[in-house]
């Protein structure tokens, strides 16, 4: 029964986002609002600016940095997290 | 009508995307065991990842690596949603390591990884009091 309705939902739900897909812009067109300056500044620079060959590692390590170096902290709470779920010792 | 349809084929790697999406919320709203659960949020998190490379995709494009072999005019294919999705990818290994361990602890705590069944040992515990439970 819960099946049912949860069959149900996902249908309507789906249904929407299939209508947006047609809105969505053209797959694999240069020139979608997702091709934007940024991303050809990206292109553009990524060698002058970084020295690295391998854009999206310039981008992870060097224009995002920060966002590299928080993200290391989110992988590092989850380990104290699992560390302190698992202890022994605690009932 | 016609039209409509010929935009949503031409944009199919998104309808692959909403496809993984609607089986993963499937699977976490109807399976009651844990770790099945578990799997459907991944593979939701795998639609997120799709819809995202898909998006920064273009025709004839090429991975975003420069060699200084091959010159003229090359296409790189856009590597922001790459580098995005590698954060994207961290935190949904962080998530699934999470729930594991808890999964875990209520296995030991339990004996089962059923939902339902969790559900059910709980409320008989309530029902004979708070002197056993843990």
């Amino acid at each position: 029964m819960s099946r049912n309705i949860a069959a149900f939902l996902l249908v309507c739900i789906g249904l929407v986002m299939f209508l947006a897909i047609a809105e969505l812009p053209l797959y694999g067109s240069p020139d979608t609002p997702v091709q934007n300056y940024v991303a050809k500044r990206y292109v553009s620079g990524a060698l002058s600016d970084t020295g690295a060959l391998n854009m999206v590692a310039s981008i992870v390590i060097d224009y995002r940095a920060y966002d590299t170096l928080i993200e290391t902290t989110v992988l590092f709470t989850s380990i104290i997290a699992v560390f302190l779920v698992l202890k022994k010792g605690t009932n | 009508m016609g039209d409509l349809l010929q935009r949503i084929l031409q944009n199919y790697p998104y309808i692959f995307a909403l496809a993984l999406f609607g089986i993963g919320t499937f699977t976490v709203l109807t399976h009651s065991n844990l770790l099945k659960k578990v799997i459907g949020i991944n593979i939701m998190e795998g639609s997120t990842y799709l819809f995202f490379i898909a998006a920064g995709n273009i025709r004839g494009g090429v991975a975003p690596i420069k060699d200084m072999v091959s010159q003229g005019d090359v296409v790189y294919v856009n590597p922001l949603p790459q580098a995005l999705m590698l954060t994207g990818i961290v935190v949904s290994v962080s998530v699934t390591a999470l729930s594991l361990a808890l999964i875990m602890r209520l296995y030991k705590l339990y004996g089962t990884i059923d939902a339902k069944e969790i559900h059910r040992i709980r409320k008989e515990v309530r029902a004979n009091g708070n002197s056993n439970q843990r």
